[in-house]
């Protein structure tokens, strides 16, 4: 058994392909959703030059941006002008914008791009909460002070926290989705065992097909050798993840490599599953092989972040039995919510399929005899 | 040691075993011999209990040869046609893998791996992948996988398809020295040249049916060919070539291209009688060659065809 093992393992550490997609591919892409994510959050928004044209004396909106160009942020630079000299500047792109101050204001740009969109939300926040002040002066004008003194006062009353009490990040739910896939990437692994068990798909399967090991044997054999090596991927993923990029994995390690190691379950149970179908091409069960993981890690939250929410409003059924939700939700529930109950059921829903999976397998290649080889 | 009887084999319409009866002695190298598609090995599929058939049986040391057959399975090797290893491992990995599935003492491996690697003369290739391997030495390293746990019975099918002449003559003495240490062998092939060298007994397939079985000896007494003449550069009428049919044991004359092929019953005198004709004609000729049967010739006889065909 043990020789078995050793060199199920060693084939498979060897066969780049097959390693490319279980390890490297999904270290290479959280370190591009590492950069992509934090560090065009971390970068600095350089300040919005703008112009700023009174038509008409004293409105409110020129203290309120007079206010902002003070403000710690810097996040623009106001300098007065005729309308002419505001024009011509934003054509020679000297200024961004140019606010208009008078019966109403508004906002000129010459183009369309982060910088143009920042001064849209000034301009709109602006707007919002002078119809607010005017419907407090028009329905309440007895609240007006406090109103006023409200908005003075105004700080992020908003804050992400988790049942456990730590600040949660959004963004976090991404590297979720993406250790789902990369659980699922073992499906890869997976189906190499399977190609290699049967008479009528590849030689090497014809020549252990005539030796005195039992099938079954075999097949187990296999799954043990390609789930350690998958494993082993997905811990060194996990180690990558927290100690390398330092994502802010804040729940208990053991907890999350059980969930690792069920998703290997599920991924390498795949595989077999797939590459046990029929005498289909390898290129075709490769695609859906990679199709499936992709949809279910799509439908994890890997690309939208909310998918997962949208799913769970209306069609909640996909969100329990798709793979990939199911990992990255167990790994919510050790990181965020707090929740032992569901934890453990996603943990053993993912067994249940697993377990469907390899009897699936095992029925298409028990198949003692084929029709042709 | 292997009884088949009335095997039938169908692929949807195509018949590709058709009532094949076959018996094998422990201790021989018994020659498949048929063109490509003849359904040779297919008959060591069903023998294999990898494919399923249609009607018949197949017994291996005395007993049904089905897929759970695993003491009979512990004592065979089998040697495909498409060479069967694993890329990823090296040439000795893969031996040593294939050896441990069979045999479980860890010293008695070792040393069965040693002496497979001997054997097929790979010793300097061992830490080698099989991709960087040419072909001879990727068929050597394909026989070596199969035969290193030292089986009783060694079924080789095609093992020397797409070798150089050199590797080719190693695996040839290397069956037969297997032969020697005591494997019986199924050897398979459409080359008539190997199974003249190596094999003991033959029998010739043809459509899935075999047409004769035999020592290569009795086989070529089964035909009428005696003696094959064949004269070239020679230039001849219509009227002599109807003489030299004529003459006597001669039973067929073909003539073209300046060729002339003589095929006579008996092997005596038959060159003689062809040289005299030859003289009081004063007719000229290039070079003269005589050829006694082949199993060429007795597939031919048989079937109205080449081998090659």
């Amino acid at each position: 058994m043990l020789h078995l093992i050793k060199y199920r393992l060693k084939s498979s550490l060897r066969n780049r392909q097959s390693m490319f997609w279980a390890l490297f591919f999904p270290m290479i892409l959280a370190t591009l959703f590492y950069f992509t994510i934090f560090k065009m959050e971390e970068g600095d928004i350089t300040t919005i030059p703008v112009a700023l044209v009174e038509k008409e004396q004293g409105e409110a909106f020129t203290d309120f941006l007079l206010e902002m160009e003070k403000d710690d942020s810097h996040i623009i630079s106001v300098k007065e002008m005729d309308e002419d000299q505001a024009l011509k500047a934003l054509e020679e792109k000297e200024v961004k914008g140019v606010f208009y101050v008078g019966e109403k204001v508004s906002l000129s740009v010459s183009n369309k791009g982060i910088e143009e969109s920042i001064l849209e939300s000034i301009l709109k926040s602006y707007v919002d909460g002078a119809n607010v002040m005017e419907n407090v002066a028009n329905l309440h004008p007895e609240g007006m002070g406090a109103a006023i003194a409200s908005m003075n006062d105004y700080q992020n009353l908003v804050e992400s926290v988790s049942l456990k009490g730590v600040a949660t990040d959004g963004n976090i739910q991404y590297f979720f989705a993406l250790i789902a896939m990369a659980c699922l990437y073992g499906c890869f692994l997976g189906a190499d065992t399977a190609f290699e068990l049967q008479a009528n798909l590849t030689t090497l399967g014809a020549r252990r097909c005539v030796t005195p090991v039992h099938k079954l044997k075999m097949i187990v054999v296999d799954m043990i050798g390609t789930l350690i090596l998958h494993f082993a991927n997905l811990v060194l993923l996990l180690l990558y993840l927290r100690y390398v990029l330092r994502i802010g994995f804040d729940g208990q390690m053991g907890k999350m490599v059980l969930v690792a190691f069920m998703g290997c379950v599920i991924g390498v149970s795949l595989g077999i599953l797939v590459g046990s179908i029929g005498r289909m091409k390898e290129g075709i069960k490769v695609g859906i092989m990679l199709g499936v993981s992709m949809i279910s890690s799509f439908l994890s939250g890997l690309m939208i972040g909310n998918m997962k929410d949208v799913i769970e409003k209306n069609a909640p059924v996909i969100n329990r039995l798709n793979p990939a939700a199911l990992i990255s939700d167990a790994f919510y529930c050790i990181n965020v919510y707090d929740d032992p109950s569901r934890f453990y059921r996603n943990l053993w829903t993912l067994g249940v399929l697993s377990i469907m999976m390899l009897v699936g397998a095992y029925l298409l290649v028990r198949r003692e005899r084929y029709d042709s080889i | 040691m292997i009884k088949i009887e009335n095997l039938v084999k169908r692929y949807g319409d195509l018949l590709a075993l058709d009532h094949l009866n076959l018996e094998i002695q422990e201790g021989e190298i018994f020659g498949l011999l048929g063109p490509n598609g003849s359904g040779k090995s297919t008959a060591i599929g069903c023998m294999l209990a990898l494919l399923k058939y249609d009607k018949g049986s197949i017994e291996i040391f005395g007993k049904e040869m089905t897929p759970d057959s695993y003491e009979a399975k512990r004592q065979i090797g089998v040697i495909f046609q498409n060479v069967a290893v694993f890329e990823e491992l090296t040439v000795y990995e893969n031996i040593d893998y294939f050896c441990g599935l069979y045999i479980k003492d860890k010293e008695m491996k070792k040393q069965y791996v040693k002496e497979a690697i001997e054997f097929v003369g790979l010793e300097s290739f061992q830490k080698i992948r099989p991709k960087k391997l040419s072909g001879g030495l990727l068929r050597r390293l394909n026989i070596a996988c199969g035969i290193a746990h030292k089986p009783k019975l060694i079924i080789m099918d095609e093992p020397t398809v797409a070798v150089d002449p050199q590797s080719r003559n190693k695996i040839l003495e290397g069956i037969q020295e297997l032969n020697r240490q005591g494997s019986t062998i199924i050897y398979t092939t459409h080359y008539m040249e190997e199974v003249e060298q190596i094999c003991n007994r033959i029998a010739i397939i043809d459509h899935g049916r075999s047409i004769a079985v035999g020592t290569k000896e009795e086989l070529k007494k089964m035909i009428k060919t005696g003696e094959t003449i064949t004269i070239e550069g020679i230039q001849l009428k219509e009227s002599q070539i109807s003489e030299i049919k004529e003459i006597r044991h001669v039973f067929q004359a073909e003539y073209e291209d300046e060729k002339l092929i003589v095929r006579c019953s008996g092997t005596k005198h038959n060159l003689v009688r062809i040289l005299n004709y030859m003289q009081e004609n004063e007719i000229s000729f290039g070079q003269v060659f005589s050829q006694l049967p082949t199993l060429n010739d007795v597939f031919l006889e048989i079937t109205g065809k080449q081998l090659r065909d």
